[in-house]
């Protein structure tokens, strides 16, 4: 049996983003901000421009997890961080993870607006700096990213020794964020399936013919982007379908097998 | 002797009339062409063009060639309904006064393409979307906007649905990990079982 003919004008199948997304995509009314300030916007831009040139590597101004270049408000970040107490740091670290969780934060930050004298500016300055640092943390798989090199960056970037304790328990330690249904694991991925229904029918006589006698399966198919499509498949058409997705699966297998699984991180 | 398959009706008399009259060469391939497009319900078997043509080369007025065409075209699918033999086709037309050159060149042209078209009308779905198309994509994911070093394999599917009215074929995409795609496997797997019971 033929197996099914390649995609000729393929999806852009498993898109892994080329840009960053600057804002909690999909939080409606969270509080994004990245894009609270022109100002933070471009910088992101830049950052983005400046990501994806290697993660690895220590030492060195602007190396470590966050690139070559660390993202400007990151930096402003930093250097406002100097000035803020501890008490108003903690309840900034909560709001900021609180908005990696996808959860609504207006209201908090309006609290903390309200009840210290930074201004609107620093404050988007030290959240969205205290976003990005914890979300691209956050990005990196805990198997190769270690507790030592995550402090020594942060060192780097002249944060205060008692803060660097608070953003190491979130991304280590017990407060790091459930990445199960949170705005962290907002997959880039085209529709999967939910739920598959079939029934198989045997069509005993139609208006065509008294004696038909032909089996028939019909699928109903419900997808992750909420769609549903009922459809009928032919015998034939069904045994192209098991071919062809007994074939993945052993090209799956032997993929997971490959040396190219074994890519050093 | 079952139930005559062909109703003697007023209009069957008078496409009868009319078919004895017509000239026999051209017979044969007029019923092989009716043969071919008999399964497509939509589309009528002959262009304006081609019913003019036929007009002319079987002297009939258009409504007249209208009833024959119909008649013959029922007469065929009532031979599909009832999958009936060449011989026992042949004696039905016989039956309601046909020719007997007429009513051979149906049994003849009904032995040679009559099981295919039997076939076609079994492959007919009354569903208006059917499979019509396979292809997929296995990707090595390795990152994404929210994750980095991933690694992870992962096949999409893409699915041509056809919808009967629009003749367009609809592409549904899927995507699945491998855990996924063995799920839908197992799947396809029970529903292969069901229909190997059938047999």
């Amino acid at each position: 049996m033929r197996s099914g003919p390649g995609m000729r004008a393929g999806p852009a199948a498993a898109p892994s983003g080329a840009g960053r997304h600057s804002a909690p995509a999909g939080a409606d009314g969270g509080w994004r901000p990245a894009r609270a300030r022109p100002g933070a916007a471009m910088a992101a831009g830049r950052a983005a421009a400046g990501h994806g040139q290697g993660e690895s590597g220590h030492g060195g101004r602007g190396g470590g997890f966050l690139g070559p270049r660390v993202p400007a408000e990151v930096e402003a970040m930093a250097r406002a961080l100097q000035d803020v107490g501890k008490e108003t740091f903690r309840r900034l670290l909560k709001v900021t993870v609180n908005a990696l969780e996808g959860k609504d934060c207006k209201e908090s930050v309006k609290q903390i607006a309200e009840s210290t004298d930074l201004s609107e500016e620093q404050l988007a300055f030290l959240i969205s700096g205290m976003y990005t640092l914890l979300r691209e943390a956050l990005r990196l798989p805990l198997s190769t990213f270690k507790q030592e090199a995550f402090k020594e960056d942060l060192k780097e970037l002249r944060i205060p020794e008692d803060f660097i304790v608070d953003f190491s328990s979130v991304v280590f330690g017990k407060r790091r964020p459930a990445s199960e249904g949170t705005a962290l694991l907002q997959r880039s991925r085209l529709p999967s399936v939910q739920d598959l229904r079939w029934r198989v029918d045997v069509a005993i006589s139609t208006s065509s013919l008294a004696r038909a006698l032909q089996p028939s399966i019909l699928m109903m198919m419900k997808l992750s982007d909420g769609t549903a499509h009922r459809f009928e498949v032919p015998v034939a058409k069904f045994q192209e379908l098991r071919y062809n997705v007994a074939l993945i699966l052993k090209e799956m297998n032997d993929l997971e097998k490959r040396s190219i699984l074994k890519i050093q991180d | 002797m079952a139930a005559p398959v062909v109703p003697e009706s007023d209009s069957i008399r008078r496409a009868v009339s009319l078919l004895n009259a017509v000239d026999p060469g051209r017979f044969p391939r007029l019923l092989s062409r009716l043969l071919q497009k008999l399964h497509l319900k939509t589309e009528s078997s002959f262009s304006e063009e081609e019913e003019e043509k036929l007009q002319i080369a079987f002297s009939l007025e258009k409504q007249d060639l209208h009833l024959v065409l119909e008649t013959v075209s029922f007469i065929l699918e009532q031979a599909v309904y009832h999958n009936l033999k060449p011989a026992s086709l042949q004696q039905q037309l016989q039956s309601i006064h046909l020719d007997q050159d007429k009513a051979e060149a149906f049994a003849s042209a009904w032995a040679v393409a009559g099981q295919d078209t039997i076939e076609k009308f079994r492959q007919r779905v009354l569903t208006p979307q059917k499979l019509e198309t396979i292809g997929w994509q296995l990707n090595l994911q390795m990152a994404e906007s929210m994750q980095a070093k991933l690694k992870s394999p992962r096949a999409v599917l893409e699915l041509g649905v056809s919808n009967e009215d629009s003749k367009t074929l609809k592409k549904v995409f899927v995507e699945f990990s491998h855990q996924e795609l063995f799920e839908f496997y197992n799947k396809l797997e029970t529903i292969q079982a069901q229909l190997d019971s059938l047999t």
